[in-house]
């Protein structure tokens, strides 16, 4: 049983990987936009931007007023991947030690909470509600199930009195189920976002948006002023 | 009308909607696809629903209703993606948010997508993911002017500037006759006769349009302009024919058109042998002219496009102008033009201007990139039937002003000017409003 579930959460896996790169390629397969402009900034500088300081609460205003919720986002991806880690080694069989469960087994609970909490969010908030439709509320309830299972996985004794303990089973089920779905809605946008961060620092890196915050010294007072009112925000 | 409530009056543009037969919205979607490149590709498979660009825009933060969020504006423009061109949206269209383009959802894009964003670009700042959004809804807008369903307002201003060759339909001999009024005021004013508004001077450095709008309502921003030339001692020439920066096919989504109307400018330089043309105080037409025409008219330009910004940072950097801050002494403030900086990148020079130029200089907070929107771009000034949301969309950028205590709002775009005038009328702010080179001319030390 256990090696049949094995190879299902592997071909679910595989299925995963080729519809989404299927997808990747239907995607590319769109005329590139040719930029004839003369650039003012460097596009480089941009992407460095996009996936540093440009994520930064003090820098982004979104992230800076829904704190809880960015942070909340934050324990949740960290949560799914420490958990996909996790799959992959429960699927290897490789005992990890104490020392290495823990952290896992805090990650993942953090992410299941995290999980549960922005479910809760879209399912009260009568904004998040309309914005909503029903695959995001699967995609959710999907990795959260994932989540959960990974962190109660942690929790076995090792090594496990009982030859197939269900969790286990249950864990890879969910695995199939998530894999299965990723192509099909929003879980999706995990290979598209470091495309879409690129494509933003090269729009405003190319301008030169950013790098003028950087190279001059107004700029320098800008973020300043931005990480105060960033620490202001945390005072109740 | 109430400014909440969705457009919903009879008149001739909606029963235009109204009679949409199913081969007019065909050719809209046909358009819409042509306009899918792989970066929007990628965008249309990125929204997360998250919510989190909601109080980056000016129309939620006052409206605070669903349509006015940007990830529901963009969600009308995905949705569609996903009924037409996705395979889950195709099969299960309920379950993952697809739309069908019917006539109910061509109005909800007019209204929404004309008459609820200012294609600011801040929503896309602050998003999770960091999607163009504003990109995106003018796709679609292109894909409506397709089957001539820009809003009548701003359908007729791009009709003026296409037939009469500028915005405000001036006629050449009226234009003329200003440049040579002006040139007297000038020569008056200085107290030299060699002062010059150059008209179709051929090999100039700099040629230099305007904002048709300067012409008919505002002349004093040309003069501040030839008065810092003049002052630099620089090459420069306005153009008889064509000299209007403004470029209202960047609103509307028509590329044909804004790639027609760009290149009067790309002939204009051609045909007077300028070196650099040189761009008016407005936020759109910086936009347009620096960044999109060349992608509308698919090639690389021959020569340097710069603002008038940059040019007159240059004249102060280099010494070959001088300001004196005295002689400006109310506080001022600066609004940030969203196409100018957010995505212009003209973001340190009015502020190095107008350090130079005024004693108080305050800045709004949140400022530069981060800037909010004052409401009036993205055609919203042309169109009249959305005029009360935009001016209530307008008070985030009242209140900001208010806060900074500030006498003078200076702002580098003639379209955020007359937004900033009625928002100053409006919410009563009792400031005045001045271009950045009226303020750097005011402060000339001659
Ligand atoms: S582009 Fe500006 S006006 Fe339009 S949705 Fe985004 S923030 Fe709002
Ligand atoms: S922030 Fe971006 S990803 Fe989130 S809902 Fe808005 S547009 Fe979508």
């Amino acid at each position: 049983m256990l090696t049949f579930m094995k190879f299902g959460v592997i071909i679910a896996f595989l299925f995963s990987l080729v519809s989404l790169s299927y997808l990747v390629l239907k995607t590319f397969s769109h005329e590139k936009k040719k930029l004839n402009a003369e650039p003012r900034g460097d596009w480089k500088k941009g992407i460095i931007y996009a996936f540093g300081k440009g994520m930064m609460p003090w820098e982004k205003e979104s992230a800076r007023n829904h704190l809880p919720t960015y942070i909340g986002g934050i324990f949740y991806h960290i949560g799914i991947f420490i958990s996909l880690l996790y799959l992959l080694i429960v699927i290897l069989a490789i005992q990890l030690p104490a020392a290495v469960i823990l952290p896992v087994r805090v990650l993942s609970l953090a992410g299941a909470i995290a999980g549960l909490a922005l479910l809760a969010k879209r399912i009260f908030s009568p904004v998040m509600r309309a914005l909503s439709c029903p695959d995001d509320f699967a995609a959710n309830i999907i990795v959260d199930i994932f989540l959960i299972l990974s962190f109660l996985h942690t929790l076995l004794p090792a090594p496990s009195p009982v030859p197939v303990p269900v969790v286990t089973l249950f864990l890879f089920a969910s695995a199939v189920i998530m894999f299965l779905y990723m192509p099909l809605g929003k879980i999706r946008h995990c290979f598209f976002f470091f495309y879409v961060r690129i494509l933003f620092g090269i729009f405003y890196g190319r301008r030169g948006v950013f790098q003028n915050n950087f190279c001059h010294q107004g700029g320098k007072v800008f973020l300043i002023i931005n990480f105060l009112v960033f620490l202001r925000a945390l005072v109740p | 009308m109430n400014e909440n409530e969705t457009y919903v009056s009879k008149d001739p543009f909606d029963e235009k909607i109204e009679q949409l037969s199913p081969a007019d919205r065909e050719k809209a979607l046909k358009v819409f696809a042509e306009k899918i490149n792989r970066e929007f590709a990628v965008y249309f498979n990125s929204c997360v629903h998250c919510g989190l660009c909601a109080d980056s825009c000016h129309y939620y933060l006052t409206h605070q209703d669903i349509q006015s969020l940007p990830a529901y504006k963009l969600g009308l423009v995905i949705g569609i993606f996903k009924k037409y061109f996705s395979f889950m949206g195709k099969n299960m269209p309920g379950w993952v948010g697809a739309k069908s383009f019917d006539n109910r959802m061509v109005k909800e894009w007019v209204d929404s997508l004309y008459g609820r964003c200012s294609l600011c670009g801040r929503c896309s700042l602050n998003c999770s993911i960091g999607i163009n959004i504003a990109a995106l809804i003018r796709a679609a807008r292109g894909a409506l002017a397709a089957i001539g369903l820009v809003p009548p307002g701003l359908q007729s201003t791009i009709e003026t500037a296409v037939e009469k060759g500028n915005n405000m339909g001036i006629k050449k001999d009226d234009w003329l006759e200003t440049a040579s009024w002006l040139e007297e005021e000038l020569q008056t004013e200085i107290a030299d006769p060699a002062a010059r508004i150059p008209m179709d001077q051929k090999d100039a450095r700099y040629f230099y349009t305007i904002n048709p709008r300067e012409a008919m309502f505002f002349p004093l921003s040309i003069s501040a302009v030839a008065k810092l030339f003049h002052a630099a001692g620089e090459s420069w020439t306005l153009a008889a024919d064509s000299y209007d920066v403004t470029n209202y096919g960047l609103y509307s989504g028509d590329d044909e058109t804004a790639g027609m109307l760009s290149d009067r400018l790309v002939q204009g330089m051609a045909k007077l042998g300028c070196k650099t043309l040189v761009l008016a105080e407005c936020g759109h037409g910086f936009k347009s002219n620096r960044w999109e025409a060349p992608e509308w008219l698919s090639k690389k330009y021959g020569f340097e496009v710069k603002s008038i910004l940059e040019v007159v940072a240059g004249f102060i950097r280099e010494g070959r102008i001088k300001l004196d801050p005295a002689k400006n002494q109310e506080p001022v403030t600066l609004h940030d033009p969203c196409n100018l900086v957010r995505m212009g990148g003209i973001i340190e020079e009015q502020r190095f201007i107008l350090r130079h130029a005024v004693s108080q200089f305050i800045e709004m907070i949140p400022n530069r990139e981060k800037n909010f929107c004052c409401g009036g771009g993205g055609g919203q000034l042309a169109m009249t039937q959305f005029s009360q949301r935009r001016l209530k969309a307008g008070g985030v950028k009242a209140e900001q002003i208010r806060k900074t205590g500030a006498k003078i709002v200076a702002t580098p775009c003639h379209n955020c000017i007359d937004q900033l005038m009625e928002l100053n009328k409006h919410y009563q702010l009792d400031v005045k409003i001045k271009t950045v080179c009226e303020l750097a001319a005011d402060a000339l030390v001659l």
